[in-house]
């Protein structure tokens, strides 16, 4: 056995009661950090309004009003959308979309920036002194961090939960699935600043990296959003030359048919590879929208509201018999999309994100582990 | 030096099992081969206060951090509390107030007290009360439900000592513990050292503050360069420079000659006499050579180095100036022999 083996050897454990009282005392300081801290009660008092703000507009079968104001806009009523779905999609659209998804998580953001720097700056010495591992005292703190996101969220969706009671007569629970999707998203986000604020004890530094790979990873689910659209919208058109090929009868019109197929064929696998090289890079990276986009999914949203597609749609043939390219109805192809994206498995949206997560979880417990202080 | 060859490599002075802390070549090379540690070795008596002593950048606080697991050493043979260092359930029965603490400015001292003794695995009714009695030990209990933020460093000083001292601990280690805090509070804080000993728990004390480390210690061990230097009681560190002063009334007789001369007091015919080394034999001879001479013994005395002087004459080297200290001097030694 060399000499340092004798440090800290790995039988040496606390048990989980014992576990449970160190977690549970750095939670109940974590909530007295945020009590303290007057951001915290900003963006709470910021919930109530976006809140307020949603219950203030009203839609009726004669379209829709704020405050009490009618707002001519045609076709805009319950016929269209039923109260119920109106709120739903204010809440998700708006609320979660906006608010929850991007400001409130951003405030979530500065709020917490500081508590890694400061661990790494002296607070950590008297808890290393203490009968904690390394591992448990980073991720606990980590977990800490989450609080303010996680009563953030809770006052949204609690306040969601009545606006949809009492101005649509429906009491839908879902909405409470809010809380850990939210959650979840701020901890794709804060598991990097917490690592980065860490390692460069730096508050600042902390929020600029974290809020450029937001926008790394907002790039990059626009450009997999923009290939994934243009796969399928040459694929319906594919579909669409087909359909016109087979009824084709002149020798002039199949050739032109089969050109066109041909250059759509390529177009297709064009977008194809170019859509798969976006989701491999997307599935390694945190998926905030999708986990946002997933609250969607639990409050049976219909991705139908809106306007019909066009469905007669087809391959346009000019006077000489010779087809000419047409592009696939842009609201067949949403849905589509839509269709495509609610196929994409709950596992896959957080699964990959968590591991993500953990692995920068995970150098973020390497570098604590291996560093003095 | 007798108790310099106890520290660093000979045998243990005390039977292990008498021993809180018993180290054996702890050693710490920071990134850059920067080397904090050369090889320390110590000995902490179970109930005693022990004072570590050394100039900035001896290692005091890296050996201190490597004993509360804050840093970890390059190599270390040795005991806590019977266990190796860094078994983390044994770090439950361990206090640690830090030098430059920063405890949450958001928790009052009573939740800090408290939230340290859930740190240290204490439920809750045990913290509570723990918690209650030492804010009234370091009169703290009125100020007690106010945020630290809000505290001096004094009181802050006094929370933290609460805090390490929360969870009834058998061995305290406090980095500079009255750092701050105003005399009356400084011979308090003595007073629970002091009481915490005779508890039969054992202090382990880091300061600067060479008068107080003197008023309270059992032992003290200073370092230098990364080395523990010497370490033992004071008396024993300090028997080599132990001397007697007789003072006579008379002329010096020429009996009195091996012994050196005497010098006049500047008080009439009054004098004294030093003897150097400290056997009583001499001391013994010297008086029946006075008395044989007729000269009247007006009084022995015996005098010592204080923990001061000892001190100043471990770290400063023969041209007076302070001893290389520090790691960073280390390095900067190390290169300059590198470039010879």
């Amino acid at each position: 056995m060399s000499a340092f083996d004798s440090y800290a050897p790995a039988s040496a454990r606390v048990t989980i009661a014992d576990a449970a009282v160190q977690s549970w005392a750095m939670l109940v300081a974590a909530y007295r950090e945020l009590n303290a801290r007057k951001l915290f009660w900003v963006a709470l008092a910021l919930n109530a309004v976006v809140i307020l703000a949603m219950a203030a507009v009203g839609i009726d079968e004669n379209g829709i009003s704020v405050l009490g104001w009618e707002l001519p806009i045609p076709g805009l009523t319950t016929a269209l959308f039923p109260r119920a779905d109106f709120y739903k999609l204010m809440i998700e659209s708006l609320g979660v979309g906006i608010w929850l998804g991007w400001l409130s998580t951003i405030l979530a953001l500065l709020s917490t920036a500081s508590m890694f720097p400061d661990l790494a700056a002296g607070g950590v010495d008297t808890l290393l002194s203490k009968p904690i591992g390394r591992a448990r005292l980073f991720l606990t703190t980590f977990a800490c961090g989450l609080l303010f996101s996680t009563l953030q969220v809770a006052t949204f969706s609690f306040l969601a939960f009545l606006l949809l009671g009492l101005r649509a007569d429906t009491w839908e629970p879902g909405v409470f699935v809010a809380v850990p999707l939210i959650a979840l998203l701020f901890s794709y986000l804060f598991c990097l600043q917490a690592v980065v604020g860490f390692i460069t004890r730096s508050a600042v530094a902390s929020v600029i990296v974290t809020l450029l790979f937001w926008i790394l990873v907002f790039a990059v689910d626009t450009g997999e959003t923009i290939t994934h659209f243009q796969r399928v919208a040459s694929r319906l058109e594919l579909e669409m030359v087909d359909a016109r090929l087979a009824k084709m009868q002149g020798a002039a019109g199949r050739e032109s048919g089969e050109r066109l197929r041909t250059e759509t064929v390529e177009r297709l696998g064009n977008w194809s590879l170019a859509n798969d090289i976006a989701l491999g890079i997307k599935t390694a990276l945190p998926k905030t929208n999708e986990t946002a986009d997933l609250v969607r999914r639990a409050l049976a949203i219909s991705a139908g509201i809106g306007p019909k597609p066009d469905d007669e749609r087809e391959v346009r043939v000019d006077d000489s018999g010779i087809m000419q390219r047409t592009r696939a109805d842009r609201r067949r192809v949403e849905l589509e999309v839509r269709k495509e994206l609610d196929e994409r498995t709950v596992w896959w949206v957080v699964g990959s994100s968590l591991a993500f997560e953990a692995f920068v979880l995970g150098i973020g417990v390497w570098y604590f582990r291996r560093r003095d202080f | 030096m007798v108790a310099t060859a106890q520290a660093d490599h000979g045998p243990r002075p005390f039977p292990a099992d008498e021993l809180a802390v018993d180290l054996t070549d702890v050693t710490k090379v920071y990134a850059g081969r920067v080397e904090a540690l050369r090889g320390v070795s110590m000995a902490v008596r179970r109930g005693e206060i022990f004072g570590l002593l050394g100039p900035n950048g001896a290692g005091k606080s890296t050996l201190v951090k490597i004993m509360a697991t804050i840093v970890r050493p390059t190599t270390a043979r040795g005991t806590i509390l019977g266990q190796p260092v860094g078994h983390r359930p044994t770090l439950a029965r361990i206090g640690y107030l830090p030098e430059h603490h920063r405890f949450p400015k958001y928790l009052t001292g009573r939740q800090c007290v408290e939230f340290f003794g859930a740190m240290n695995l204490m439920r809750r009714a045990a913290r509570r009360t723990s918690a209650e009695r030492l804010l009234e030990v370091v009169g703290m209990n009125a100020w007690a439900d106010r945020r630290i933020g809000t505290y001096s460093k004094g009181m802050q000083q006094r929370v933290g000592l609460a805090a390490a001292l929360v969870n009834d601990p058998d061995f305290v280690m406090l980095d500079e513990p009255t750092d701050g805090v105003d005399p009356v509070g400084r011979s308090e804080i003595r007073d629970v050292l002091i009481r915490m000993r005779d508890e039969g728990r054992t202090v382990f004390l880091n300061s600067h503050l060479l008068g107080e480390v003197e008023l309270v210690c059992d032992r003290v061990a200073i370092m230098l360069k990364g080395r523990v230097e010497v370490q033992g009681s004071l008396a024993e560190l300090t028997q080599d420079s132990r001397r007697w002063t007789i003072e006579f009334e008379g002329e010096p007789p020429a009996s009195l000659t091996p012994f050196g001369p005497a010098r006049s007091t500047g008080s009439g015919t009054r004098h004294l006499i030093e003897i150097s080394q400290g056997d009583l034999a001499l001391v013994q001879d010297a008086i029946d050579r006075l008395r044989a001479a007729g000269c009247a013994v007006a009084g022995v005395h015996e005098t010592r180095e204080s923990l001061e002087q000892l001190f100043l004459r471990l770290v400063r080297d023969v041209d007076g100036r302070a001893a290389a200290v520090g790691a960073a001097n280390v390095v900067a030694a190390q290169r300059k022999e590198a470039g010879r």
